[in-house]
């Protein structure tokens, strides 16, 4: 008799594995952390003190919190409905670039006495349009020629980050304030600035839940929405139902785009104030493909997960202030990613221990392994 | 090693079933040292069960393998390696970026951690001259055609000190120039004293290039000949078996002398997956009321004359008319709301969404139409309203309503299939396979629900590898092979001795031109 561990799918996890997996995970990807922090000669319970304390504790550690959730949100969704149908857009980064790019320059372009609601509204619409053209660049070949989006989207966001430093850095362009001797960014003028909630929280924060929710929705309930899942799950089938792919490449990638593109905007609107290549180059697009897999593609999922990796960077500097270095927040933030990527094994299968005689003849599926 | 002529290998009463349905049964089979022995069948047979048992990559529930003699067991490919058994596959198990000598020793044991390619270059380079295998041992795998590749994988058994060489419907990827070099090859390992197991469904490469032949029908052994004896008929009725001989009048055809046509094919070329012509110049016509089965052993371009009537592959040239209206170049979605419903071979994957829940997979074709959705908005209630009728009028069972299909047994995947298909309006049904692996009762529901298609005055066309059920169901019988339609038949004219040597392509009446209708 031998005791052999097997994996079997499962089908269905009851809510305690659904809650208690990520849970689980989090909580490795913390002890793992802490190891890491021990071993960089610091205390872990200090630091985690100090995570908790500048994300959480009080009115401001939580706006600062929610400030930095903002644009994760959005390009947390940007990265899950492309995302869903297998299309790997990698590029949300670059394109919330063009977002921010078109974004300030409405701003600076249109009248500094536009109405408020129409300045925003113009740059967030020209932001998402940017954003969406910029994925379209990926997205035409991929759909008629099928180059791999990975590498293309990919590729964009070089692009796409120096040419927005050659706005600012390389000429004196529309968008650089010509009267400093510093390369920087001019001023978008108040009628530009999204509204304040409270401290610094501003009004993005409402449009990024708006989106979550919709989103959620969109993919639910309407034809649109079934196609993308359908084609996601199973090509061939939606092929077979009629369903036009090539198509719908198009419209997820577009759609991907401005979400990343609206990141952008509201960036600019609502905490940059002003196209600083510096500022925006904070790996917001990259971090929201790590949002989005947190939150298993689910567009009200990624909400709760971008506010925990917000949380995770909002504590980056009080650590530095007590001699941790501040990758170490980029550090737990891949750390949360690895251990909840494979607590998604668990979710799907679950490990069967039985003793088997080895006389046995093997299970049909293991021998399906063997080929 | 064995003299020719000698038995090496012997399996005796070999039992192996998969889910409770026996793939082979009682099966004996020997082989003797420096011959070519045939392995045929039908698809489905158990010859792919029989040959892995043999490749060690399934172990029997019972019987005896005996080498030289010795009883062995064969736990793993290793091992059976180990025995000098090697096997080629269909699909290459090559890796496209590495060259042939590479391929050659991966994952081969006792290879020290400095690979020494040069001299299995040369040792490779000795073999393939010995066995008149023309392959560059530098070359990479990427750069070579489909052949060569071929002989790389018999090339990699010989170098792992194979005697016994397998060879899995080796021809099925080849060009016919290809062929023959693979045959010469064959040959000259036979010389070597080296044995081969050919296993095919083409008659003329078995009667052309074996000594002798075991014929395996349902899973159990059906006669094993000496090739010169051998005649295609008599192989031919061995294959299909004497008990699926339909007796004349066993059912009465449906009378359809004055139906109109409602599915017109005419002369239809397609190219498939490897740019070669997979149909070529397939003509046929089903009326109204009318069952028109398609034979033909799988590979003769069935996959790509229902892809092309489906219109999920384009036709070359040629024309496939619904009724009055030119489908030949609709979209799948046209075709559908033209009245084409068609149950796909592949049904989960194709025929349903696997990660779509049983109400999505059930409104897959119509969730644009109302009252599923207006203005691209779904009705969640109308949906599940449809998949309550549906799920009760065609029994499917074993779903629940948040549950991903693929959870679902293949029988009540088939009826979802079916009735998501049936109750959408519909002059045609193409039904490929539609019982392929169900058991006794989904294959009787199944078979119940095309039958009732006529009495509506739908036409069916029914594409099936099953001879049974194409000689039960069909008024009229079409073999197809080589992408041609061959041979035309009613039940009443039916001839299955001759009907298997077209199926095989033994026998070839030239392209069937008359339109498929019956004389």
């Amino acid at each position: 008799m031998t005791l052999r561990v097997s994996v079997e799918p499962r089908a269905r996890p009851a809510l305690a594995v659904r809650v208690g997996v990520p849970i689980a995970s989090l909580a490795a990807a913390a002890l793992v952390g802490a190891a890491i922090i021990v071993v960089s000669g610091n205390s872990p319970l200090e630091a985690y003190r100090t995570v908790l304390d500048s994300s959480l504790n009080g009115v401001r550690p939580i706006t600062r919190t929610l400030v930095l959730a903002t644009p994760l949100i959005l390009t947390g969704l940007a990265a899950a409905v492309a995302f869903r149908m297998r299309v790997w857009n990698i590029g949300a980064e670059g394109q919330l670039y063009m977002g921010a790019i078109a974004a300030s320059g409405l701003a600076l372009w249109l009248p500094a006495d536009t109405p408020k609601v129409l300045m925003l509204a113009a740059m967030i619409v020209g932001g998402s349009v940017l954003g969406a053209l910029w994925a379209g660049v990926a997205a035409l070949p991929k759909a008629y020629f099928n180059t791999n989006e990975v590498i293309t989207t990919l590729m964009l966001n070089f692009v796409a980050l120096y040419f927005m430093n050659y706005l600012i850095f390389g000429t004196v362009s529309f968008w650089r304030d010509p009267g400093r001797n510093y390369p920087q960014g001019k001023l978008i003028p108040d009628s530009a600035e999204l509204p304040i909630i409270h401290h610094r929280l501003h009004y993005g924060l409402v449009i990024a839940l708006i989106a979550a929710v919709v989103l959620w929705w969109v993919l639910r309930g309407t034809t649109w929405g079934f196609e993308l899942r359908t084609i996601g799950d199973s090509p061939s089938a939606s092929r077979y139902a009629g369903m036009s792919v090539s198509g719908k490449i198009l419209s997820v990638l577009a759609l991907s785009g401005a979400l990343a593109g609206v990141a952008g905007a509201i960036e600019i609107s609502g905490t940059l104030k002003a196209l600083d290549p510096r500022a925006v180059a904070t790996e917001l697009g990259f971090t929201g493909i790590v949002v989005a897999a947190v939150a298993r593609l689910n567009p009200l999922g990624v909400v709760p997960v971008a506010v925990l990796l917000g949380a995770v960077a909002a504590s980056g500097a009080k650590l530095q202030t007590i001699g941790i270095d501040a990758e170490i927040v980029f550090l737990l933030q891949g750390l949360i990613f690895l251990f909840v990527a494979s607590g998604e094994f668990f979710l799907s299968n679950r490990l069967v221990v039985s003793s088997t005689s080895a006389a046995m003849s093997q299970t049909p599926a293991t021998e399906a392994a063997h080929e | 090693m064995a003299a020719v002529g000698e038995t090496i290998l012997e399996v005796r009463d070999l039992n192996k079933s998969f889910y409770g349905v026996a793939a082979n049964e009682q099966v004996n089979f020997d082989l003797r040292a420096g011959e070519v022995h045939g392995l045929l069948g039908e698809n489905g047979a158990g010859k792919s069960t029989l040959c892995s048992v043999l490749a060690g990559l399934y172990r029997p529930d019972s019987g005896e393998i005996s080498l030289d003699g010795q009883r062995v067991s064969l736990r793993s490919p290793h091992e059976a390696a180990e025995h000098g058994i090697g096997m080629v596959y269909q699909h290459f198990r090559l890796v496209p970026s590495l060259t042939v000598a590479e391929n050659l020793v991966l994952g081969l044991k006792g290879q020290g951690v400095r690979l020494t390619l040069r001299a299995v270059e040369t040792r490779v380079a000795e073999i393939a001259e010995e066995y008149g295998l023309s392959v560059h041992p530098s070359a990479y795998i990427w750069q070579l055609s489909v052949g060569e590749q071929q002989r790389v994988e018999i090339l990699k058994q010989l170098y792992r000190g194979a005697r016994i060489l397998i060879l899995d419907e080796p021809t099925a990827v080849l060009a016919p120039q290809e062929c023959e070099k693979l045959f010469e090859v064959v040959r000259h390992m036979a010389d070597q004293d080296h044995s081969v197991v050919l296993v095919s469904h083409k008659m003329e490469e078995i009667l052309g290039h074996t000594d002798r032949v075991t014929v395996l029908r349902g899973g159990r052994n059906a006669g094993t000949v000496p090739t010169e004896d051998a005649t295609a008929s008599q192989l031919a009725t061995m294959m299909i078996g004497a008990e699926h001989m339909p007796e004349a009048g066993q059912h009465e055809p449906r009378r359809i002398d004055d139906a109109e046509p409602v599915l017109t094919v005419t002369d239809l070329h397609v190219t498939g997956d490897r740019g070669t012509p997979a149909v070529n110049g397939a003509s046929l016509e089903v009326c109204r009321g009318q069952i028109v089965g398609i034979a033909g052993v799988a590979g003769n371009g069935q996959r790509e004359f229902q892809e092309a009537l489906a219109g999920l592959r384009p036709a070359t040239s040629g024309s496939v008319r619904l009724g009055d209206r030119d489908i030949t170049a609709a979209s799948p979605r046209r075709r559908s709301q033209v009245g084409l419903a068609y149950v796909p071979e592949d049904r989960l994957g194709t025929g349903l969404a696997s990660g779509l829940t049983i109400e999505e997979n059930l409104v897959l074709k119509s969730y644009r139409e109302p009252p599923h959705s207006r203005f691209g908005v779904l009705s969640s209630s109308a949906i599940a309203a449809t998949a309550r009728t549906l799920v009760e009028r065609f029994d499917v069972r074993g779903a629940r309503r948040q549950m991903a299909v693929s959870l679902m047994s293949g029988g009540n995947l088939q009826r979802a299939i079916l009735a998501r298909e049936l109750t959408r309006s519909h002059d045609v049904l193409l039904a490929a396979s539609p019982t392929r692996g169900l058991d006794v009762a989904a294959t009787a529901a199944v078979r119940g629900h095309i039958r009732a298609e006529t009495d509506d005055g739908r036409g069916v066309l029914l594409f099936s590898e099953d001879l049974a059920e194409i000689t039960e169901l069909s008024d009229l019988i079409l073999v197809m092979s080589r992408g041609r339609i061959v041979g035309s038949y009613t039940p009443e004219t039916l001839d299955v001795e001759e009907l298997g040597l077209l199926m095989t392509g033994a026998k070839d009446h030239g392209a069937h031109q008359d339109g498929g209708r019956a004389a």
